[in-house]
């Protein structure tokens, strides 16, 4: 028998070359946050009440919510900004309200006002996300921003896969097929959670939010006798910090029975949060400026510059292929599934279940299927029209198509494009 | 005659003395280590993209608190193309420095400088018209400042400029990825004086100016402050070395005043030194808590160049002084062919200084490097500096090796010699050599820190746990190490008085000795070591 390799978290994270966010410190500021939870929850009666994350995501398991719900609600409450065309029905919805995108991303304060009701009124949050959106109402906008960046680049990573990462318009986001514990899931929170470090990290550097920290405390007694001796820290390490508290606090505030399914996927979303939350620290430049003596390089001084998102969502990809099964032991661990595996780093994503097909459309796993997908009649890959279609067959409907092409930007501030018309023929899926 | 301190000091005292600097020198290295932050911070700040339907050039957008700007959220989406924005109507608004903790930070006079560098991001679009891998841009600049107490959105100019940089892109493998854009050196500020900052820039399009820029979506502004921390330290330092240095070359040069003779050329070298170190040392920064002075930053380069080659030039004379072959030299003319190399390489150094932070008095956004012209200019400078460099070492180590070589010759005359001179000499000649492997270790150490600073890039590469800042231990430790090598020297080459008394007794000994030797007349004017060479040639 070979001995059972535990994914410790503890191991892996301090066996990461990397170093950077630190697991004690991390810790500390989980717990600092928890506390800060249960503090207001002290003095606030609502929140003895169990809430529930929604009327309508309630039937479902909770765990397979911890991302979409929340991403949903600020999706709708605070952008009602275009999602992409794949969100079947409210497409109605961003027809009439994406003429005012503009206006939302503009003045989110608007939107945000007496907003003493409105976080715990945000379906899809837990208690936890309730009580911090509550405490971090400027964090929000941005919160949600990244969000919809993170669905954003799912769907174009995944536009030539079975399931496109479509969503639904309830609060679930992605429909139901998140509660299975799969690769694509574990990308959905891993993407999301990269999405919002982004974001915030975005934020802080324009000057938006305010109480981005400083320094590794969280809130020095006299910040600025510290800003003035050593200046502060970077603001990705405050992204980082501020999305682990955010998105990590609904998978800690539930007791599970250890070792069950149900704690399993918990600490699946753990790993994957935080693999999103490092891929933005790790494809993050580090840039240098000599300022010496007559500008010699006595003096270097360097600086993390943020990649752009379709770099950490390749990144991300990359992660999905290479992604390890694992399952929930006795002890309440994660442990690699097929002990010929390496053990996964805190980079990588984990995931617990083996995909559907997504080859029908099954509301009750919440697949689409891939009826009317077009798809690559030359491809062998997944966009191939032998994979897509789940081996059904294709219909090959001849059709011009008009195309924006040989596009040149022209500053300031227009995208003078040509009409490309040519005739393909579109293959979809019977 | 009067010998060096250093001939004459006993062991036990020499090495009393050495430990002690040795111990100031690791106390500058621990306090640069350990107490002082590191000697710069960075902020990347992200524009916030105006909009301005008012086209009054004089109003400043500003971003906190709302209102000073209507934001554009993206130059080449639908938003652009609806509210058809052109580059007159889009400012991009910085405002240093940026908030943290809920507090709006702002600028101490303790930060003395502050550096700012431009980064366009611009996204590569696979089916969009490639950007030109040399694109030239220009800004219309406007600096403005506030300070603690001004109304919120009264703000005053600084520096305005309209300026040419050139900036280099490649572009990336794939699609949606960011072009691989040079960053754009943009101001230095010789003194922070002011509380709050704000830069406005825009990107007019005249002619054909910035038509290359391809799909802009941010804008970054770097700034490098130097860390108040890092001042204080430094300043402390400063303060304590000024007295030290300038107690000790009083000291010095009374104990020169004080014998019959005229001081000699290593004896005024070694002042000269003193002198430039204490510029170098004189804590001027302390003017700077209340005055605005913008000339700080070319004041501290040149204090540098001027001490640093006094140091070159020491050396020369210290090594041409101890050659102990029968040329006499008269004075500095004796070097002058080693010395104008040191003075033509920093006279490079100041003129290339001078049309870089000079003219950046006048204007902040200038630099040399923007125009072909002026980058090379600016390079033929730099390049006839290190060639004088170069030459200047050659000279220098031509002459170190033609000490060692006579040392090693006069050795051989040292066992034909009485024991107990001889073992006097031995003690001489093992000093100097000290001496000059004490030098040859600061040089080394400088360099090997400074290449291991330059390896280790920063902060980004040590582990969390080594609380110790490398590049501010550095700083301070070079710094202190001179200083520690010039008391040194101050004190040790300073004329001893120990055989005073027993003058005329050793001066007999010397000529009955030395009796049928061409020797000069005039044996005070040598060192005793020089004066022991000529001697060990004679016998």
């Amino acid at each position: 028998m070979k001995p059972q390799l535990e994914m410790k978290k503890n191991q892996e994270l301090t066996t990461d070359s990397e170093q950077f966010p630190r697991r004690d410190q991390r810790e500390q500021q989980q717990q600092q946050c928890q506390r800060r939870v249960a503090d207001d929850a002290a003095d606030s009666s609502s929140f003895s009440s169990p809430l529930t994350c929604s009327s309508s995501s309630s039937s479902f398991a909770s765990y397979s919510l911890s991302l979409s719900c929340w991403t949903m609600m600020i999706l709708l409450l605070i952008f009602n900004a275009p999602l992409p065309a794949s969100s079947s029905t409210a497409i109605g919805n961003w027809m009439n309200l994406g003429v005012q995108g503009y206006e939302v991303w503009r003045n989110p304060q608007l939107y945000m006002v007496g907003a003493q009701p409105l976080c715990t009124q945000i379906p899809g949050l837990s208690p936890g996300q309730a009580k911090l959106c509550q405490l971090y109402q400027d964090h929000m906008s941005s919160v949600g921003r990244g969000a919809r960046a993170g669905i954003a680049e799912c769907q174009w990573q995944f536009r030539y896969r079975r399931w496109n990462c479509s969503t639904v318009e309830d609060s679930t986001v992605f429909g139901p097929v998140l509660q299975i514990g799969s690769r694509e899931a574990a990308f959905a929170h891993s993407i999301a959670a990269a999405g919002v470090v982004h974001s915030i990290s975005r934020a802080c550097r324009e000057g938006q939010l305010s109480s981005c920290g400083c320094s590794r405390a969280l809130r020095p007694k006299n910040l600025n006798q510290e800003w003035i001796w050593g200046g502060c820290g970077d603001n990705i390490e405050y992204g980082y910090k501020f999305t682990q508290g955010f998105v990590d606090v609904r998978e800690r505030e539930k007791n599970y029975k250890r070792g069950s399914r149900e704690q399993g996927r918990s600490l699946m979303n753990l790993h994957n949060n935080e693999a999103g939350r490092r891929a933005v620290i790790k494809k993050a430049r580090v840039t240098c400026k000599c300022h010496g003596v007559s500008g010699s390089c006595s003096l270097v001084t360097c600086w993390q510059q943020l990649a752009s998102f379709r770099e950490i969502g390749d990144f991300m990809k990359d992660k999905y292929d290479g992604a390890t099964e694992v399952r929930v032991n006795k002890r309440g661990r994660l442990q690699v599934k097929n002990a010929q595996y390496n053990l996964p780093t805190a980079n990588d994503l984990v995931y617990l279940d083996e995909s559907p097909d997504y080859c029908l459309r099954n509301k009750t796993i919440g697949s689409f299927g891939t009826y009317g997908r077009p798809c690559n009649r030359t491809s062998a890959g997944m966009d191939g029209c032998n994979l897509m279609c789940c081996g059904r067959g294709y219909n090959t409907l001849k059709t011009t198509v008009k195309e924006r092409c040989k596009c040149k930007f022209h500053w300031c501030c227009h995208v003078e494009c040509k009409t490309c018309i040519k005739t393909v023929d579109v293959h979809t899926c019977k | 005659m009067a010998g060096a301190v250093v001939e004459n000091l006993s062991n036990r005292k020499l090495i009393v003395l050495i430990s002690f600097l040795l111990i100031c020198l690791l106390v500058c290295f621990l306090l640069g280590g350990l107490v002082a932050p590191a000697p710069s911070n960075v902020q990347s700040v992200l524009a916030t993209k105006c909009y301005d339907n008012s086209q009054n050039k004089s109003k400043f957008f500003y971003v906190r608190p709302n209102g000073g700007c209507d934001k554009i959220d993206d130059l080449h989406g639908p938003e652009a193309e609806e509210r058809h924005i052109t580059d007159k109507n889009v400012v991009f608004a910085f405002q240093l420095p940026i908030p943290r903790g809920g507090i709006e930070l702002d600028y101490s006079r303790w930060m003395q400088n502050l550096i700012g560098i431009l980064q366009i991001d611009v996204t590569f679009f696979k089916e969009w018209e490639l950007m030109e891998p040399r694109v030239p841009v220009t800004i219309d600049a406007r600096l403005g400042y506030r300070n603690k107490g001004d109304p919120e959105d009264e703000w005053k100019e600084y520096a305005t400029s309209t300026e040419s940089r050139t900036m280099d892109c490649s572009p990336p493998e794939r699609d949606g990825y960011l072009y691989n854009c040079s960053l754009l050196p943009l101001f230095e500020l010789g003194a922070l004086h002011h509380d709050y900052y704000l830069l406005n820039l825009r990107f007019p399009v005249i002619y054909e100016n910035n038509r290359g820029l391809g799909p802009v979506s941010d804008l970054w502004l770097v700034v490098i402050n130097q860390n108040g921390g890092f001042t204080k330290v430094w300043l402390s330092l400063k303060t304590i070395f000024f007295p030290m240095v300038v107690g000790v070359m009083i000291w010095f040069w009374r104990r020169v005043q004080l014998l019959a003779r005229q001081p000699t050329l290593l004896e005024s070298m070694l002042l000269a030194l003193g002198v430039a170190l204490s510029t170098l040392n004189l804590p001027l920064e302390y003017l700077t808590l209340s005055f605005e002075m913008p000339f700080m930053l070319l004041l501290g380069d040149m204090k540098q160049g001027i001490f640093y080659s006094m140091l070159l030039s020491f050396w020369l004379v210290f090594a041409g002084e101890h050659l102990m072959d029968d040329n006499e030299r008269k004075g500095l003319r004796g070097y002058w062919k080693q010395l104008s190399c040191v003075g033509v390489g920093c006279l490079s150094m100041f003129i290339f200084d001078m049309c870089e932070r000079g003219i950046q008095l006048r204007n902040p956004f200038y630099s040399i490097w923007a125009n072909e012209i002026g980058t090379q200019i600016a390079l033929s400078f730099v390049i006839i500096a290190g060639i004088a460099a170069g030459v200047y070492f050659l000279f220098l180590s031509y002459i170190i090796y033609r000490v060692f070589r006579n040392i090693s010759a006069k050795r051989q005359a040292l066992p034909a010699m009485a024991s107990a001179r001889r073992h006097f000499y031995e003690g001489v000649i093992y000093r100097f050599k000290f001496l000059m492997l004490a030098t040859l270790l600061c040089a080394a150490m400088t360099v090997v820190g400074f290449i291991l600073g330059q390896v280790s890039e920063g902060k980004w590469k040590w582990d969390e746990d080594i609380n110790l800042e490398y590049t501010s231990a550095f700083f301070t430790g070079v710094y202190g190490m001179w200083n520690v090598y010039i008391l040194a020297l101050l004190c040790l080459y300073s004329p001893s008085h120990k055989r005073w008394p027993s003058e005329s007794a050793g001066q007999d000994e010397t000529n009955e000795e030395i009796e049928f030797t061409p020797l000069p007349t005039e044996p005070s004017e040598l060192s005793s070591l020089t004066a022991m060479i000529k001697k060990t040639a004679t016998d």
